[in-house]
């Protein structure tokens, strides 16, 4: 590696601690930085409306549910279709506090962090106990066992009286040091609530694939009886596998039922769980940019085609119902192609284009 | 020649303001309002004819300038029945300063109705869910509630059954839309409406329903009172004839007579279930094209005038769409006449206003439309229709259900 790591056009590792650290170069962790501050600086500085806000939380909202599916799914290499469930299960645990205290209680309105974190170990608890099957069932057996849990999630809530049989349960609006959190200021506030749990949950990922309880979900992915050979424990990596699914998606769950103010079961229904699935899988399973690229690009696409479809809906008549096909048919278009033509997904493309900055002006 | 060309420059610039500001001082006001609806998706066979209502009738409005030079700008956006999208495209109207809001469905009225007592803003929806106006004070339903309609059907089965207690059978949309009204029947049936209700089926995405009409003909169900949408009650139509178990006439022994609310039925039930559909028995408070009036004349010339195809033209969700419309253009022209300046806080007082001497006739409906602070139903009178030869034909006169002030 060059002496000066302002000006490494490689990654030249001589030691193995070197190989594992967060940032391969300075310049790497500069832009990192500059980058974060961005994100946090740029609501100051651009008035955005509050419809695109509760895009932009909306898209951050998946960006930590889907770091949870690529946990599971990209690193561990156990498909789960039920991640919605999962996410619903965080979002019910605050929707039931609310039931039960009032949805203006002060645990509700000033105990908001803690009612995150609860959500969250609510959907780990959840998570381990749906990945249990996993010590028995592999691969599509596997896939079925969550799909099933992901039915009788939806199967309960729509019957329950409890949980108002899947309507909106309403979510009280929260209080910060300032008071009250507006409505004027809601979306803006939620924006840097959800970005302060996305930069602790990446950095806490991140940090976990540099540790041996990481490398053991890779380790079980590629060879389950190798890495029991190897000393490491498959059955209970895939069980806490899912449980870390689970507290990301919980806590994505919570996070949702504070920002649209009511839970309902709307959100949580398999499409979801297909849609979080499509976002790893655009974005690029076994990677952590990945969680970062897939929701952005399913919604952003999911936008302009609700658009169309709304353009085309208003045109045609009555009669012809054909636009209520262009969102599934461009949805599942979409994920055809990247399995086809780049099935490493966008963070391929995002490797790709780094590795080519890297390099440059040199071709190789 | 610099002179010369300075005052012919002067002289077009005088044309030009004098050509743009007289036109800019008589441009008028626009007035915002929203509408996020399923055009696509889900319920889109009601919510496509019913924004083509109200997107026509706006129109229609700014064309005829019954509103003077003011007009009236009317966004909408299709939510594919989804809450989700229904709240950002709220945003979006907000964003955008929309002095009245109209809505759709009935989980994304619910899901909005914090937000609705936030910003004081008046709502139409098309849902008429008693559940909307519970702790609501800016919904308004435009016609009677769904609870008042299946309690008018029932009280209807009850003053027509010939011999002993009617035995029914509530066929609803596995929903809060669906469920809503059933509670409310049971109240009625609590406060003294003599039926037996045998079964409360909640139906799925069934494509038959043969198992389920035997049963309830095993257990001598005599009416299913239907509160869902158009397909499966036409699927459940056309079983029952096959299966020879629909009523030739109301309340026929040993046969079935169906019955349905608002949603279940209209031309898109005769167009789904044909000659099945004949003898449905069906209510709601609009008035359909084939009883031809001055509301229909209207419809059939707004739909004509802007190039609708005859099935959105005749569609009883086309007239659902043009008489919110009209009820909003309605409240404009009264705050306007007033003097008032139109905003949230006016459009609102004017609603409220609206019942006595000001109730408000929009032609379309079998009654007028009245809300006040205790009131927010808008016609409150419905009429019961049944299909003879694939028409839907008017059968008594409008009634107002009885039992529905007795539960409250």
């Amino acid at each position: 590696m060059s002496s000066n790591r302002w000006l490494a056009t490689g990654n030249y590792f001589t030691s193995y601690e070197e190989e594992q650290r967060i940032f391969s170069t300075s310049l790497d962790r500069s832009v990192m930085c500059i980058f974060l501050f961005i994100l946090f600086a740029w609501p100051l500085f651009l008035s955005v409306g509050n419809k695109y806000m509760l895009v932009i939380d909306n898209i951050l909202v998946a960006v930590i549910a889907v770091i949870g599916l690529n946990l599971v799914t990209g690193f561990a290499g156990l498909i789960s279709i039920g991640h919605a469930a999962f996410v619903g299960i965080g979002a019910y645990t605050v929707a039931s506090f609310c039931r039960v205290l009032g949805d203006s209680h002060i645990i509700i309105t000033h105990g908001w962090p803690l009612m995150i974190v609860v959500a969250g170990f609510m959907g780990a608890l959840f998570g381990a106990i749906v990945g249990l099957p996993a010590l028995r069932l592999k691969h599509l057996y596997l896939a079925i066992a969550t799909l099933s849990f992901q039915m009788i999630f939806q199967w309960t809530i729509n019957f329950m009286n409890f949980f108002d049989q899947g309507q909106t349960i309403p979510v009280g609006r929260v209080f910060w040091v300032t008071g009250k959190v507006a409505r004027k200021e809601h979306y803006l506030f939620w924006y840097y609530v959800i970005l302060v749990v996305i930069v602790i949950l990446g950095f806490g990922v991140r940090n976990l694939l540099r540790t041996r309880y990481g490398r053991c979900l890779v380790a079980v992915r590629d060879n389950d009886r190798a890495a029991d050979a190897m000393g490491m424990h498959p059955g209970f990596v895939k069980v806490y596998a899912f449980g870390l699914a689970g507290f990301c998606a919980g806590i994505a769950g919570a996070l949702h039922a504070y920002l649209y103010r009511g839970v309902g079961i709307d959100s949580f229904t398999l499409h979801h769980s297909i849609n979080y699935l499509a976002m790893a899988i655009v974005g690029g399973l076994g990677t952590l940019q990945g969680a970062f690229w897939g929701p952005l690009a399913i919604r952003v696409l999911d936008l302009q085609v609700e658009r169309l479809s709304e353009w085309t809906g208003s045109h045609l008549t009555a009669a012809t119902n054909l636009t209520t096909a262009l969102r599934p048919l461009s949805f599942g278009l979409v994920i055809v192609l990247f399995l086809m033509f780049e099935p490493r997904g966008i963070a391929n493309w995002w490797r790709i284009f780094r590795s080519y900055v890297k390099l440059w002006p040199f071709r190789y | 020649m610099k002179e010369k060309n300075l005052s012919k420059w002067t002289i077009l610039l005088a044309a030009i303001c004098m050509l743009t500001l007289p036109a800019q001082a008589l441009s008028g006001e626009v007035y915002k309002l929203g509408l996020s609806l399923a055009i696509t998706g889900p319920t889109s066979d009601a919510g496509n004819p019913y924004s083509k209502g109200v997107e026509d009738y706006f129109s229609y409005v700014n064309d005829t300038k019954m509103l003077g030079d003011d007009k009236i700008e009317c966004m909408i956006r299709d939510d594919q029945y989804k809450n989700d999208v229904t709240k950002r495209n709220f945003e979006d109207f907000l964003d955008q300063g929309i002095v009245f809001y109209l809505n759709y469905s009935t989980g994304s009225t619910l899901a909005l109705k914090k937000d609705f007592e936030e910003e004081q803003i008046p709502v139409l929806p098309a849902s008429f869910h008693a559940g909307n106006l519970v702790d609501s004070n800016y919904i308004f339903l435009p016609i009677a509630s769904y609870s008042a309609q299946m309690i008018g059907l029932t009280e209807y089965v009850v003053k027509n059954h010939k011999g002993g207690t009617p035995k029914v059978a509530m066929f609803i949309h596995p929903s809060a839309f669906g469920r809503g009204p059933v509670e409310d029947v049971k109240k009625a049936v609590a406060a003294g409406l003599d039926v037996e209700i045998i079964e409360v089926v909640e139906h799925g995405k069934d494509l038959d329903n043969t198992a389920m009409l035997k049963r309830l003909s095993g257990k001598g169900v005599q009416y299913v009172l239907s509160h869902t949408v158009q397909s499966p009650v036409a699927t459940m139509l056309k079983d029952a004839s096959s299966l020879g178990l629909v009523a030739s006439s109301f309340g026929e022994e040993g046969k079935i007579t169906f019955l349905g609310a608002h949603y279940t039925g209209g031309n898109d039930l005769v167009a789904l279930a044909g000659d099945s559909a004949e003898n449905f028995y069906w209510t709601t408070s609009y008035i359909v094209t084939s009883e031809p009036g001055e509301g229909t004349d209207l419809q059939l010339a707004l739909a004509t005038k802007y190039n609708r195809d005859e099935k959105a033209a005749n569609s009883h969700n086309y007239a659902n769409g043009m008489m919110v419309a009209q009820v909003a253009t309605e409240v404009i022209k009264r705050a306007k006449s007033k003097g008032k300046e139109i905003n949230k806080e006016t459009l609102y007082e004017e609603l409220l206003g609206m019942n006595g001497d000001n109730a408000f006739s929009p032609k379309t409906t079998v009654g007028d439309v009245t809300f006040s602070e205790t009131d927010h139903a808008g016609v409150d009178t419905l009429q019961l229709y049944v299909v003879k030869d694939n028409k839907f034909m008017s059968e008594g006169s409008p009634f107002i259900p009885e039992y529905t002030s007795k539960i409250e």
